[in-house]
């Protein structure tokens, strides 16, 4: 497994070199979202307000941001769950033309498969630790602030070596968890034989 | 007679802490997980959360962005007088999550169901959610719980009726099932506590649930060797699958499994689980009669463990 920095934006050279199970940190420009932004731009129709060109790595998340002394400062910052936004998951990968989401959960097989037309990867944390995180993002702007609140607002973030993330959709649409599944799956088996639950259990049906 | 003031600072702090420090059994666990993890990259994730738990602490920030639903259990003493009655203190508990939310220790998380609607400071229908337990005495104990978001929406928390028929097997059977495909891709946000209520009706056991998950001491253990017997069985059994940290590959799976229970129908079994992530947010505090207000290392619902 390889280590890479990337820097922000993103191109397809940056992406295409990623494997499942990799870890990157990146460094640029990014903005967040939630599906309140999606429901927004691609269910109401409206436009969005920014332009993504130098801006194409998104982040799923609804940060705590307060005004201090006049300037926002972020409390906690932690990826969310990507596969609540699945809906809205392929369509954003191609109007937004997105190199890379950072989320949690992994995404579903419509936006996988815009992933890999488009050369977009999606990467995960391992850890839940916004202390080791915050110090390397700098809110710059937020927008829509009035019209989606403060947490699904589209905020944008400059993040300075923000990291480490495991590459869990490559760029050919591969899936790091789809493999786990398996190795689970087995485990599972033997765990359950373990309990003395039998392959063939079946629960009585109730309902 | 505690005056308002005293239960209504005490409120504020307990829900500071909950959002803030990690419990000192939270902490122990993460520190044995951390021991004993063989997967490297699980083991920098376990540390780098702990790490970043206890930086929390010092920064008076959020454990996580997700905050959750605001709780609060009160184990009152039948003779606990309060000033304004019980009515003032949920309204107290209300402003308490009012002033955490626009302090930053809370986010804006709960909306109106149907329009999204954000009131800005966690305040709504029903929410806070307040549960109270009857005791001798003349003291109120006072829990704080934050349920966070994945925990609870992605399948960790649920119920099925098993039938008399399938008995412990059942049980086991619907909880491992339900964990494994509930911690896929870390979406509860493992290494869990895993509440599991059995019996009562739906409600019971789901409420039995949650207690579980948020109220028990981790590495406690039910008193009746049964459901202590189901308790390790589980914990054995869910450690063994490979689940990890945020679901992506590790030894630790689940921090504990905690089981409770209600007599129950003899038409069926209501068992129900419940997912606490692994930050498992809460506090407690205790105040006497004479005012004198106290943080409690546990929060005592289900009496010694």
């Amino acid at each position: 497994m390889s280590v890479y920095h990337l820097n922000g934006p993103l191109t397809d050279e940056d992406v295409k070199k990623l494997k499942l199970g990799d870890t990157v940190y990146i460094s640029g420009e990014c903005f967040t979202c939630r599906s309140r932004l999606q429901k927004y731009i691609f269910d109401e129709k409206h436009t969005l307000p920014f332009s993504t060109e130098g801006r194409n790595i998104l982040i799923h998340n609804g940060p705590i941001i307060v005004k201090e002394n006049g300037k926002w400062k972020l409390m906690s910052f932690m990826p969310t769950s990507s596969i609540r936004f699945e809906k809205w998951g392929a369509k954003s990968v191609d109007e937004w033309n997105l190199k890379m989401i950072v989320g949690k959960t992994t995404m579903g097989a419509s936006t996988m498969a815009m992933m890999k037309e488009k050369k977009c990867v999606h990467v995960s944390p391992r850890s839940v630790s916004p202390n080791l995180w915050i110090d390397s993002i700098e809110v710059q702007d937020v927008h829509l602030y009035d019209e989606l609140g403060r947490i699904e607002a589209a905020w944008f973030f400059k993040v300075k070596d923000l990291g480490p993330f495991i590459v869990d959709i490559d760029a050919e649409g591969n899936n790091y968890f789809d493999k786990l599944d398996g190795e689970i799956a087995e485990r599972k088996q033997k765990a359950l034989k373990d309990l003395g639950i039998e392959e063939d259990f079946e629960f009585t049906k109730l309902y | 007679m505690i005056k308002t003031e005293i239960y209504e600072e005490a409120l504020f702090q307990t829900i500071k802490r909950g959002a803030t420090e990690i419990s000192d059994d939270v902490k122990e666990a993460f520190e044995k997980a951390i021991e004993r993890e063989t997967d490297v990259e699980a083991k920098k994730g376990l540390k780098a959360t702990l790490e970043s738990m206890e930086l929390s602490a010092k920064r008076e920030n959020p454990l996580c962005v997700d905050t959750g639903w605001p709780i609060f259990y009160f184990k009152v003493g039948n003779n606990c007088k309060l000033e304004g009655g019980f009515v003032e203190l949920e309204n107290a508990a209300r402003r308490a999550v009012a002033r955490a939310t626009e302090k930053g220790y809370l986010r804006a998380t709960m909306k109106h169901p149907l329009t999204g609607y954000d009131p800005g400071n966690n305040i709504g229908m029903n929410i806070p959610d307040f549960t109270y337990q009857f005791v001798d005495g003349d003291f109120i104990e006072i829990s704080y719980a934050a349920k966070g978001g994945g925990s609870e929406c992605f399948g960790g928390t649920r119920h099925r009726i098993v039938a008399f028929a399938d008995g412990i097997k059942g049980i086991e059977k619907f909880v491992i099932e339900s964990f494994v495909a509930s911690a896929r891709a870390g979406a509860v946000c493992p290494p869990s506590v895993l509440g599991i209520g059995i019996g009562g009706t739906a409600n019971v056991a789901a409420n039995l649930a949650k207690e579980a998950a948020c109220l028990r001491t981790v590495g406690s253990k039910h008193p009746d060797p049964m459901f202590a017997k189901i308790e390790e069985d589980l914990y054995k059994a869910l450690n063994s699958l490979g689940i990890g940290i945020l679901g992506s590959g590790g030894a630790t799976s689940v921090l504990a499994v905690n089981v409770e229970y209600a007599y129950t129908h003899i038409a069926g079994i209501a068992c129900a689980t419940s997912t606490n992530c692994m930050v498992a947010r809460r506090a407690s505090s205790r105040i006497d009669a004479d005012g004198t207000v106290s943080k409690m290392k546990s929060p005592n619902w289900f009496g010694d463990r």
